[in-house]
């Protein structure tokens, strides 16, 4: 620092130039004067020479004394007792370079010089190179820190371009840098950690936090926080080694690697193999393919252990184009991030406390983040700076929980069995044991008493109780079911479109693909069928083992998920599934299902769950369960699928792993069909009907049973559907022939609505608000 | 009562409504052809599924007086035969419990 505050550069001197103006006068007879000289200036003289120099102090005079500290480590290679710190740097220096540390940095010394004259600023930092190697040093010296610093500064520049920042910009407070730090005095503190308590170390702590002022570009606290504490973000070769691999100068990189590595030998192959890799690709990358082909030979195929591997990048010489070879080595190119990607691969091979991981206090402060969310069981907010302080820990109020009735909806003659919310989420359609289905506008106004909640239409034709429901993405289509029946419904008109009648039993689900092609059904019939948007057959899965009581596509499209009953160990042939109705290969087993235990003939019911991928209707997975299965919801990142379970349960599955993940329990089912589904911000909730007239609530990532919801009169609630647009509202429906929006206390005029009783929101949809 | 699936039946013969083809019964479950009903020929079952119990009444038959219930075909409402709750003639106690279905109002559905 001294020596750049020296420097009579104007505020936009380009760093560079200051970095290689600095070693051609002084760099190399400070290596000498630190050698000759390294013991006449005492550590507790630095103190007082650093903290008296003022800022604008000519270079020559300055320049020795700075050396000094550097040279400390030479003169006394152990450091002081009293000094924690030095411990500490001890150890990992121990680790960090080889016994014979300082014949290699000379090594390296060496290469720096003769390979890259240009890059003569790395002279800066030698004269602590020796003390770094040897043990004690480098960075212990007190004010060797901000001297690293200030030398490093352009340098610095590189870290916070690799976290994204322009580099330009932060040239001119490297002056700033120079002048500030040189005034600031290392701060002693006792012992090694930050606190009392025993799990934070503050070197490591005010580490993370120079690198983070560093990548935000706030370069000047970083220097001074370096000089007051003593401590440097990482070691000068470090910042160096990240250079040289975002410059692709592997040759250097390279040469630094086996100082920075912990690792065994191995394991250090495998790191030179990496760089060998990135650099052969990237000549490929450049067409030069003569070039590339050296590196292949000489020093890929040494390295590799692996023969497959090596042969698949040397097929890579084959590429027509470097786009054809990005993609083939699924490597985004010189150009891209590839470079970065190799550091953090790099990452594995260096020490965390060498080199310590990029943005890695944002790292801390997500785990800490994700950690609050999932101790946070009334979770429903979003994931952002406003609902997530750092002063504070995360939680949501029970209160902002949609856990009371604002509406409800009374106009069908005989139970609900289902709901389900168009896409945008403002209107809801309903389905009914009185062979109606109803399209409910649910207007958006956030105020429930203001609402607009109406019949937009009832659908009349079926000739059945309504039991499935499904959107087009678009909305402008529903699909409902009536026994064996589909029928196509335009959601402008109110009139129905299209009956289709391909199934012969009960269709018990229907699902429109996530990529607007069309839609699937499914029935107790052993089928299912593949739609398209005219309602027009595209496909037959015929030969389906089980019964479908309900089906579900993963959004991102790769799987179908089927749950049912009387599975059949071989499907039924073509023939028999032509017939409509299949035959039972094999004889029915002697126990009988208890409830039905008079009937002969009839046997227990195997139920399945069976995950089908959907490309290629493969079975990847066919479970069987004790229970009847009559729901299934999957979540939005495809992974998990939730089932309803009779008795009495409500399972999670992980389709990944093909293991049961968690069950939530409480809920009454027994032989009525129960749905359930996720809910709020992420699907942090689980939701489901029930036989015992209450919704259940559950926090989907405890399994802890959050809310049981009175409200709906005698019979079950059959299904639940949240709000696709409104996490904070979700509707149930139930044998009471009504379905009931529940959303949070109303904010505002709570008591008005308190009191307003049962009042007709619409002549013609009578729809009712209570609270 | 809440939203319920029909039962399908397996087994070698299996009776359903001949309207709509609804599961009721399988051959294993038959106890005896030798019933009447309003439409002739009626068998007599241990137990049938997917039908609808009315409300009891009391009819007098041919074997003596009986406490009844008509069921329905669940589906299509069809009324398919009854169930006995009640014989008051001992010989007939056996009935109890146990349904008949017309066999004009049957169908193989295998």
């Amino acid at each position: 620092m001294v020596s750049l505050a020296s420097q009579p550069e104007p505020v936009n001197s380009e760093t560079k130039a200051i970095a290689d103006a600095r070693p051609t006068r002084q760099g190399p007879a400070s290596r000498l004067e630190s050698a000759t000289e390294p013991s006449q200036i005492t550590a507790t003289s630095r103190h007082s020479i650093l903290q008296t120099q003022p800022p604008s102090s000519l270079v020559p005079s300055t320049r020795p004394r700075a050396l000094v500290e550097d040279s400390e480590g030479d003169s006394t290679p152990a450091a002081p007792s009293d000094s924690p710190r030095a411990y500490k740097r001890q150890r990992i220096d121990c680790q960090t370079n080889p016994p014979s540390g300082s014949t290699v940095l000379s090594a390296i010394d060496r290469t720096s010089c003769t390979q890259n004259p240009s890059t003569d600023r790395m002279f800066i930092p030698r004269p602590d190179k020796p003390s770094t190697s040897s043990v004690s040093i480098d960075t212990i010296s007190e004010a060797g820190p901000s001297s690293i610093t200030l030398d490093k500064a352009p340098r610095s520049n590189g870290i916070t371009t690799i976290n994204g920042f322009k580099p330009n910009g932060s040239s001119p407070t490297s002056n700033g840098i120079s002048k500030h730090s040189s005034s600031v005095a290392r701060v002693s503190l006792p012992g090694t950690t930050l606190y009392d308590d025993p799990y934070v170390d503050r070197e490591e702590f005010v580490r993370l936090v120079i690198q983070s002022l560093r990548d935000v570009g706030y370069n000047e606290s970083a220097a001074t926080l370096e000089a007051e504490s003593g401590y440097s973000l990482e070691a000068p070769e470090v910042t160096e080694f990240r250079q040289h691999i975002l410059n692709a100068d592997w040759a250097n990189a390279e040469s630094l690697l086996s100082h920075l590595t912990a690792v065994d030998e191995e394991a250090i192959w495998e790191a030179h193999f990496l760089i060998g890799r990135q650099k052969y690709l990237e000549l490929l990358e450049a067409r030069k393919t003569a070039a590339a082909l050296q590196v292949l030979r000489n020093e890929l195929a040494p390295l590799s252990t692996n023969a497959e591997q090596l042969h698949a990048l040397s097929s890579l010489i084959m590429c027509s184009d470097p786009e054809d070879l990005r993609r083939r080595a699924s490597w985004d190119g010189a150009s891209g991030t590839s470079r970065q990607t190799l550091l953090s691969e790099m990452q594995h091979f260096i020490p965390s406390t060498t080199m310590i991981p990029s943005r890695r206090l944002a790292a801390l402060l997500t785990q800490s983040r994700y950690y609050q969310r999932e101790h946070c069981l009334y979770h429903n907010a979003p994931m952002n700076a406003a609902s997530f302080s750092l002063f504070s820990d995360h939680h949501c109020d029970r209160e902002d929980f949609p856990c009371v009735t604002t509406t409800v909806l009374d106009v069908h003659t005989d139970e609900v069995w289902n709901v389900a919310w168009s896409h945008d989420g403002l209107r809801l359609a309903s389905a009914s044991k009185d062979k109606t289905a109803i399209i409910w506008r649910i207007g958006p106004d956030a105020e429930p008493s203001s609402r607009e909640c109406v019949v937009e239409f009832t659908l009349r034709e079926h000739p059945f109780p309504v039991g499935a429901l499904a959107w087009s993405l678009d909305d402008s289509i529903l699909a409902t079911s009536a026994d064996q029946l589909i029928l196509l419904w335009d959601t402008k008109t109110g009139k129905c479109m299209q009956t289709l009648d391909s199934h012969s039993e009960t269709v018990s689900a229907l699902v429109w693909l996530p990529d607007g092609s069309g839609f699937m059904s499914a029935s107790l019939d052993r089928k299912i069928f593949s739609w398209d948007m005219a309602g027009k057959l595209r496909d037959d899965w015929s030969g389906v083992p089980i019964r479908v009581t309900d089906m579900a596509v993963t959004p991102d499209m790769t799987r179908l998920v089927t749950v049912g009953m009387d599975y059949i160990a071989i499907p039924p042939t073509m023939a028999d599934a032509s017939r409509g109705v299949s035959r039972e290969p094999t004889p029915p087993p002697p126990t009988s299902n208890g409830n039905d235990a008079a009937v002969v003939g009839s046997r227990p019911s195997e139920n399945r769950m069976i995950v089908y991928d959907l490309k290629s209707k493969a079975i990847e997975l066919s479970l069987p369960t004790d229970g009847e299965l009559t729901s299934v919801k999957i979540t939005e990142d495809s992974q998990f699928a939730l089932i309803n379970h009779a008795p009495d349960e409500v399972h999670l599955w992980d389709l990944n792993e093909g293991r049961l993940a968690r069950k939530f329990t409480g809920q009454h089912q027994g032989h009525h069909v129960i749905r359930s589904c996720f809910g709020g911000i992420d699907g942090n909730f689980v939701v489901s009907g029930s036989e015992d007239r209450n919704v259940y609530v559950w926090h989907r990532d405890t399994g802890v049973l959050l809310e049981i919801l009175p409200g709906h009169g005698v019979g079950s609630v059959n299904s639940v559907a949240w709000n696709p647009r409104n996490e904070r509202m979700f509707a149930s429906c139930s044998d009471d022939f009504t379905i009931r929006i529940w959303e949070p206390l109303p904010q505002y005029a709570a008591g008005g609505l308190l009191s307003s009783g049962n009042v007709g929101r619409n002549g013609k949809g009578k729809g009712k608000v209570r609270s | 009562m809440g939203m319920k699936y029909r039962r399908y039946l397996a087994g070698e013969r299996i009776y359903g409504c001949s309207k709509c083809k609804t599961h009721l019964a399988t051959i294993h479950s038959m106890v005896s052809r030798a019933f009447n009903g309003q439409h002739g020929r009626a068998y007599l079952f241990d137990g049938v599924v997917n039908v609808v119990e009315g409300d009891p009444n009391d009819r007098q038959m041919t074997t003596g007086n009986h406490t009844v219930r008509d069921i329905y075909c669940v589906k299509c409402a069809t009324i398919l035969g009854w169930k006995y709750d009640r014989a008051y003639e001992a010989s007939q106690k056996y009935k109890e419990g146990k349904y008949i279905l017309e066999r004009n109002l049957l169908v193989d559905v295998q």
